[in-house]
């Protein structure tokens, strides 16, 4: 094996690294840096529990090597929460009571962090465009939808 | 059927050995040569790195070819577009070149996976995957498209309906090639697109079937002048139902030609039954129903209206 | 005391009082936390990413275990070598059918399933072999060395071949593992007095939880010869007792542990059993912590799954409706191993005639082994497969009779007093027609239900509407139902609760803890629910068959009036007031009379700290016996039902056969919601599994290999498959429950399947009668209808 550096912005700090080449982004922010609100549900994109931002986008980091976020920004559900302050799209979804089993909870709050970031008004139907790469097999997703309307308005309400 | 160890055992890591990210063509051309075929170039990942996993690709290295820059253009150059190789289908769904003059490409990016992958699957990575229901596949093969594929021998421009060889091999070595560029022809104002497709669930889907559908048409005249129809997955290649597109050269622009015309696109078309994808029955019927139904799109954006006297019968 | 006040007194013995006459008791001051949609108690650690599931404890220490499974469907086991393998480095163990310590096998119901396979293999995916290794490179390196001879024996994979006598043999006392069977009146005397008969026949297939949180356990061996086993699991005592009975030690020595689980839908109560069983021979057999995990493909291939049902109906009904006869034939395919498969079986024997009050029926539920993965637990237990069937073929005698199906369900659905088909009066808590009259008005039924047709000029798209009605039990009805909980109250006011109750993601710890603050008459802060570990909880059974909150709730009640009885004493002395005129609610206890005489709950606990008074409190509540006859299950089966009526609308694109359900409209009987919100999120996730199951969720096989492992091809539906769904929620008290509460875990998902096809039949004529009705089942039954219909 072949250790590479790896360095990279993780939720506003900068990182440096020695890293295995096979290791995927997944394994690097869990195994590695011990950051396990990043879930894994299927190792293949298609369940989208894994997500992460990327330079603000979401992205699926069981299926991402990690050497390709060199220099890049990475945001994972750890570097939402500032200083013991829930972002307003986390106290929305606990308010509106869409979470219940909370494994798609991380991807889904990232997903909709990054839609609000770009859009801070949007429709339902783009609310379920952005999040539609996040599976949940538990709420059927009117609960999330809501979190998120809830959310924008909260945003705009803080100005 | 004999089935793989790893079809019923899976593990965690994928046996990468490499990760290499070269910062020019030249250089990643380079490593590839050394590699001789233990090497394999990765954009997005979205495609590679599952198949390594399922064991379906067998390599030791990998060349992350998105570190080369000025890779990433969408521009328009005369009358055809041209994309780089690291274009992805996200840029392709926002880009307003791409949405205005080339509209069944966008629709056609806009349904791939989800918008997770679709921030780092690259529309090259799409189409050196080689699968015949490849989204983007369809419609760049009604566009005409043309390829560039640079190796350490030189460079050559493929055209894209001689791209495909089978399911999953295309004329691209991707131990030793890289796919740098996409042109096509952007859709001019006698000309109208669209892209439909068929599946089981509205996201994170890949198709019973889809259809790209150029055409070009005199609206006065209401003719068609020519058609391009793209269809897949009906054979081990992204298709074209060159049947279907003679019979509508000339042809008068009425429900009856494009019904004639998705009887020939479905006679012509070979589909197989898949327990996955449904039976060969059904999916030929359905080519029927979306050839007429892209076509009847496409013809609306040259302002030729047919819904009035359209029935079911 | 005055005469006034003598009346209003309410005279508190509670040995003297029955279990009905204990929980119709209300505090006269009204409820504070039950009732209230408060957020959940793990909600902020969920929502930033902190709360440890399964795969996030720490790894370093542990060996990594893995299992060689076999790549026939069915084939005898020749000869195993692993030698090659053991000599792997890094390699600890290589473990075989001789290695088990104990009984080499396990199960839920009956323990037939082997921990290692020794003599043959019964499904793609059993297991052969276990490995341990230092990594999970080397472990899964191991496993590929491991040479196995097989001889492939031939498979059956049909149940109905199964039965046959000619049929492979895949476990030695016959591919039969059980026949139940309901009889009620005469059935044949039913179908004679019929105006008219239908026969339909219906199908359902392999479905998959599909969980998000992919399976895994921990097996840490103590050198005191007792072993943990931790990770997240539906039914820790279960797993305790055949993780003991596999390692050949008392149940007293194995310490099991349940997580936060990442979703279960009954797939986690067996699938832990499998892993935990396999993982604790490892660490025996090593000394080591063993950590086994699945990934997403493996949970595919060797978890649990629904049970097929192939379902024959004969239906007999008089000319205004009313049903007469039921005949109902159900081959439940069993797959490889029993697991929950008996209890499933007799499960959907009783419910299949569904929620009608029918005079004559004969059931006959044949549950046979196939060499298929098996069927399990999965939300509904057999409900959702049945009531596909009772539902669409009530509404295909509605319209062969030319009644509209609203109508003809009013009919004959149960109300107060009616009689099960197992004969069981309904004596309390049946909101079904409440349900009907609340979905109705709140859909519109009657005016969608004529108002269908096409939605565009090019009549391609066509709308319809249908209603699926389900009632679903509290708990499962056996003899040794029961579920204890403690409650203890610190010096300091603050609360520890004990309770077995897992928390798959239906927010059990929050409603639970509501329910004892309510009791105690304290806020929900004050306590904390101790997580599930048979070393400190009672006996809890699994948090399965929506019992959860009625068992668990009643059992806490208990537990917590025993302490609340020395607190309301010492109350009662601190402020002199009369116990009967306390109230308690929101940390004070109060005089009724004079509210301004009251007391912190802090100082009367600390006082009675001070004083040696008990604040441990034992609860522990069984549901009545159940009653059921082995030959004719005549009896009383469950003590309580939750009942639900649905209305779908769907856009059908006729000519694809592409279904988009645009409308959902749902009424429940929930007994009281606890906590609303939970409720609401159990419909909605429930409805939105049933949706999955209606249109595109199916395991497919052939020649015994499932050919669509991962999440690409076994699909559930995204955010963008759901419509807009409207919960209602009706409350008609359960007696025996917590408040009036009863079970809504599973209820949800179980009408919703015919609702949806009902409303596609409706739409487009053409009728589906085996799940999933994906484009091309739809297309095909519209061109069967001969065409979509012509207005």
């Amino acid at each position: 094996m072949n250790d590479i550096h790896l360095s990279f912005i993780l939720n506003g700090q900068r990182v440096n690294l020695v890293i295995a080449p096979n290791i995927m982004l997944v394994d690097l922010l869990r195994d590695i840096l011990g950051l396990k609100g990043t879930k894994v549900g299927c190792r293949e994109g298609e369940c989208g529990a894994c997500t992460v931002l990327l330079n603000g986008e979401p992205v699926n980091s069981c299926i991402l090597p990690a050497m390709k976020v060199m220099d890049q920004f990475v945001t994972t559900i750890e570097g939402i929460t500032k200083d013991h302050a829930l972002d307003p799209i986390q106290q929305a979804f606990i308010d509106e009571g869409a979470i219940q089993c909370g494994f798609c909870s991380p991807a889904m709050i990232l997903s909709a962090k990054a839609l609000l970031e770009k859009n801070p008004n949007p429709t339902e139907y783009q609310i379920k465009e952005s999040l539609s790469g996040v599976l949940c097999r538990c709420t059927g997703y009117k609960k999330i939808i809501k979190a998120v309307q809830t959310a924008s308005a909260i945003r705009k309400s803080l100005g | 059927m004999q089935y793989p160890f790893n079809y019923f055992h899976w593990k965690k890591e994928i046996p990468i050995k490499q990760y290499l990210q070269p910062h020019s063509i030249p250089e990643a051309l380079e490593i590839l040569s050394y590699y001789n075929g233990r090497a394999q170039v990765i954009a997005g990942g979205t495609d590679v790195i599952p198949q390594i996993r399922r064991g379906e690709l067998n390599i030791d290295v990998l060349v992350d070819i998105t570190c080369i820059p000025d890779m990433n253009y969408i521009e328009m150059d005369g009358k055809t577009i041209c994309l780089g190789g690291m274009v992805t289908h996200a840029q392709v769904c926002l880009s307003h070149l791409i949405r205005n003059r080339a509209k069944l490409l966008a629709q056609a990016a806009e349904t791939l996976g989800s918008p997770q992958i679709r921030n780092v699957a690259t529309i090259a990575g799409n189409l050196v995957s080689g699968q015949p229901a490849a989204d983007i596949a369809l419609p760049l093969l009604t566009l005409n498209a043309n390829v560039t594929i640079l190796s350490k021998s030189g460079q050559r421009e493929v055209p894209l309906n001689q791209f495909f060889l089978d399911q999953g091999k295309t004329v691209l070595d991707c131990h030793r090639e890289i796919l740098t560029q996409i042109r096509f022809f952007a859709l001019q104002k006698n000309q109208g697109s669209y892209y439909l497709r068929l599946s089981k669930r509205k996201a994170l889907s890949l198709p019973i079937l889809a259809v790209a559908i150029k055409v070009t048409a005199d609206p006065e005249k209401k003719l068609f002048m020519d058609a391009a129809i793209a269809l897949g997955p009906v054979a081990p290649i992204p298709y074209r139902a060159m049947a279907s597109e003679d019979y509508l050269r000339n042809a008068s622009i009425c429900k009856e030609t494009i019904d004639m015309a998705a009887q020939y696109a479905s006679d012509e078309s070979n589909p197989r039954s898949s327990l996955l994808r449904g039976s060969r029955e059904y999916r030929k019927e359905m080519i029927k129903v979306l050839v007429r139904r892209a076509l009847i799109r496409a013809i609306e954006d040259i302002g030729i209206s047919l819904t009035e006297g359209i029935r079911y019968e | 005391m005055d005469e006034e006040k003598k009346k209003k007194a309410k005279v508190i013995n509670r040995e003297k009082l029955d279990t009905q006459q204990l929980f119709q008791l209300k505090t006269e001051v009204g409820l504070s936390v039950v009732g209230q949609s408060i957020p959940r108690t793990d909600a902020r650690e969920k929502a930033t990413g902190k709360l440890a599931y399964g795969a996030d404890y720490p790894q370093e220490g542990y060996l990594h275990g893995k299992i060689l499974r076999s790549p026939f469907p069915h084939a005898l086991i020749k000869k195993i070598n692993v030698e090659k393998a053991q000599k792997l480095p890094g390699v600890v163990a290589v473990l075989t059918a001789k290695d088990v310590p104990g009984r080499n096998s396990f199960g839920v119901v009956i323990p037939d399933q082997p921990v290692i396979c020794g003599d043959k293999v019964r499904f793609v995916g059993d297991a052969v072999a276990l490995v341990a290794g230092e990594t999970e490179e080397i472990s899964y390196r191991a496993l590929s060395m491991i040479e196995v001879e097989y001889e492939p024996l031939q498979p059956v994979f049909d149940p109905k071949e199964a039965l046959k006598p000619e049929a492979p043999l895949i476990h030695d006392q016959g591919n039969l593992l059980v026949h139940h069977k309901l009889r009620k009146g005469d059935v044949q005397k039913g179908l004679a007095e019929s105006d008219v008969i239908l026969e339909r026949t219906y199908k359902v297939p392999f479905v998959e939880h599909a969980y998000l949180e992919p399976d895994v356990v921990m097996a840490i061996p103590k050198p005191d010869g007792t072993i943990r086993i931790q990770g997240p699991m539906q039914a820790p005592f279960t797993v305790r007792r055949n993780v003991a009975a596999v390692l050949g030690i008392p149940i007293n020595k194995v310490q099991v542990r349940s997580i936060y689980m990442g979703g279960g839908f009954g797939g986690k109560e067996d699938a832990p059993l499998d892993i935990g069983c396999r993982a604790a021979v490892l660490a025996v057999k090593t000394g080591r912590p063993i950590r086994l995990a699945l990934e997403r493909e493996e949970v595919t291939l060797q978890t649990a799954k629904r049970h097929p049902h192939i379902m024959e109906i004969k239906i007999g009904a008089k000319k205004d409706g009313t049903i007469v006869a039921f005949e109902g034939t159900i081959y439940n395919e069993k797959g490889a191993y029993a697991s929950l498969g008996p209890l499933v079986n007799i499960h959907s024997v009783i419910m299949m005639p569904g929620p009608y009050e029918i005079p004559n029926c004969k059931v006959d539920g044949y549950l046979c082994y196939t060499n298929h993965p098996f069927g399990g637990a999965m939300r509904g237990f057999g409900a959702p497969q049945v009531c596909f069937a009772h539902e669409s073929i009530i509404d295909e005698l509605a319209l062969e009779l030319g009644m509209n199906p609203l109508e003809i369900r009013r009919k004959n659905a149960f109300k107060l007093g009616s009689m099960t088909a197992t004969s069981q009066v309904l004596d309390q808590s049946v909101g079904l027609q409440e349900t009907i009259e609340a979905c109705a008005k709140a859909f519109d039924w009657n005016r969608r239900y004529q108002e269908a047709g096409y939605l565009d000029r090019e009549r391609t798209r066509r709308r319809g509407v249908g209603i699926g009605m389900g009632f679903y039990r509290t708990s499962f009805g056996a003899s040794f139902d029961g579920c204890g909980a403690n409650v203890y109250v610190q010096e300091d006011g603050s609360v520890l609760l004990y309770s077995g109750i897992t928390e798959i993601g239906q927010g059990s710890f929050t409603v639970l803890t509501q329910i004892c603050a309510e009791e105690l008459g304290i806020c929900v802060e004050d306590i904390r629910l101790v997580e599930p570990d048979t070393d400190l909880v009672p006996e809890a059974g699994p948090t399965v068959g929506s019992r959860s909150t009625t068992l668990m709730g009643n059992a806490i009640i208990l537990a917590a009036r025993q302490v609340k009885d020395s607190i309301m004493e010492m109350a009662s002395e601190m402020i002199s007031v009369p116990v009967e005129r306390l109230a308690a609610k929101n940390r004070y206890i109060w005089d009724c009379e004079h509210p301004e005489n009251r007391i912190h709950f802090r100082d009367v606990v600390s006082k009675c700290w001070m004083k040696g008074k008990r604040l441990i409190g034992q609860g522990w509540w069984a549901p009545p016996p159940p009653s059921l006859d082995p030959e004719t299950s005549q009896g009383n089966p469950y003590f309580v039902y939750a009942y639900s009526t649905q209305m779908a609308e769907v856009v059908v694109d006729v000519e694809t056969g592409e279904v988009e359900v645009t409308d959902f409209v749902a009424a429940f009987d929930v007994g009281k919601a606890i906590n609303p919100c939970a409720v609401e999120g159990q419909i909605e996730g429930g409805i939105t599994m049933g949706l999955g199951y209606a249109l595109m969720e199916e395991i497919i096989l052939k020649d015994g290999y499932i050919q669509n492992l991962s999440f690409q091809d076994f699909l559930i539906p995204t955010i963008k498959d759901v419509p807009q769904i409207t919960p209602i929620i009706l409350e008609v008290e359960n007696k025996l429950g917590p408040y009036g509460a009863k079970g809504m875990g599973e209820m949800p998902n179980i009408p919703t399947a015919p609702a949806i096809v009902n409303a596609i039949a409706h739409a487009c004529g053409g009728r589906v009668r085996s799940l999933p009705a994906d484009p091309e089942k739809v297309w095909r039954a519209i061109r069967e209808a001969g065409g979509p219909p012509e207005k």
